[in-house]
């Protein structure tokens, strides 16, 4: 199987809004050819019309909220998740109750050109945050060098899938 | 055959994993299902009456009446059995009422 993640597009953002977030890591992205020109302006729209975040609370108090921003595969030059700890928690409307907001500090951005392809990513996510121990995933939380959160991801995907 | 529309935003990642989940589901139940994955932008009356059964992630206002059942689906994205099952439950007594 081919690397799902990419330790230049790994990243621990200071932004303290989605639209800075989304604008610093849509361009990082754009210079490592993922994605194409118009990818940041349909990831912004889509969010605000279709929210992303997942309310992790309810399956482990422990755990820290996360989203999985994404947009169509033709804004996408990958099949990849890009992590992206957020440094201060950042407001997003929940994907399955789009009237409630949540606290996130983690975004598993999903760039996915082949939606027909075996490997569901989103899958694969929800399988390593439920499946991996709260304890392990609340030190996962506190990484702040890329590669060792790019070395934690890549090992403990392997186990998972 | 129970025919099911899964949609989401992007029409890429939520709906699949959905579009998988229902028809492995629904197959262990004993229910013959397909499942097509859509963007929400692109469901019309036309399409939505080949149907039998919604299921979006969330409550969705796709601006016309449906005339379907509609099953709220987002939980299963989570992949455990606490937030998918009454998706499962509900979806089952769903096409079981559909009588066919």
């Amino acid at each position: 199987m081919t690397h799902l993640f990419n330790e230049q597009a790994t990243f621990v953002s200071d932004k303290k809004t989605q639209l800075e977030v989304f604008k610093e890591v849509s361009q990082k992205l754009l210079d490592l050819d993922l994605v194409t020109q118009d990818f940041e302006k349909n990831l912004i729209d889509r969010e605000k019309n279709y929210p992303t975040g997942m309310d992790l609370e309810i399956v482990n108090p422990l755990l820290k909220n996360i989203a999985i921003p994404h947009t169509e595969p033709e804004f996408v030059k990958a099949k990849l998740i890009v992590p992206i700890k957020l440094n201060q928690p950042i407001t997003f409307s929940n994907m399955i109750k789009p009237d409630e907001l949540l606290e996130v500090s983690y975004l598993f951005m999903i760039l996915n050109n082949d939606p027909e392809g075996q490997a569901n990513l989103l899958a694969m996510i929800m399988e390593f945050l439920t499946s991996t121990s709260p304890e392990t995933l609340t030190d996962f939380f506190t990484l702040t060098d890329t590669k060792e959160i790019n070395q934690f991801l890549e090992h403990q995907f392997k186990i998972n899938n | 055959m129970i025919k099911i529309l899964a949609a989401c935003g992007a029409g890429v990642n939520s709906s699949h994993q959905i579009k998988s989940a229902l028809e492995q589901e629904m197959g262990n139940r004993g229910y013959e299902v397909q499942c097509d994955a859509v963007m929400v932008k692109d469901i019309n009356e036309d399409m939505i009456s080949h149907y039998d059964i919604f299921a979006p992630i969330a409550q969705t206002d796709l601006g016309f009446n449906i005339n379907i059942p509609i099953v709220d689906c987002g939980p299963i994205l989570y992949r455990i059995p606490m937030m998918a099952d009454p998706v499962y439950n509900q979806m089952e007594e769903t096409i079981k009422s559909l009588g066919k």
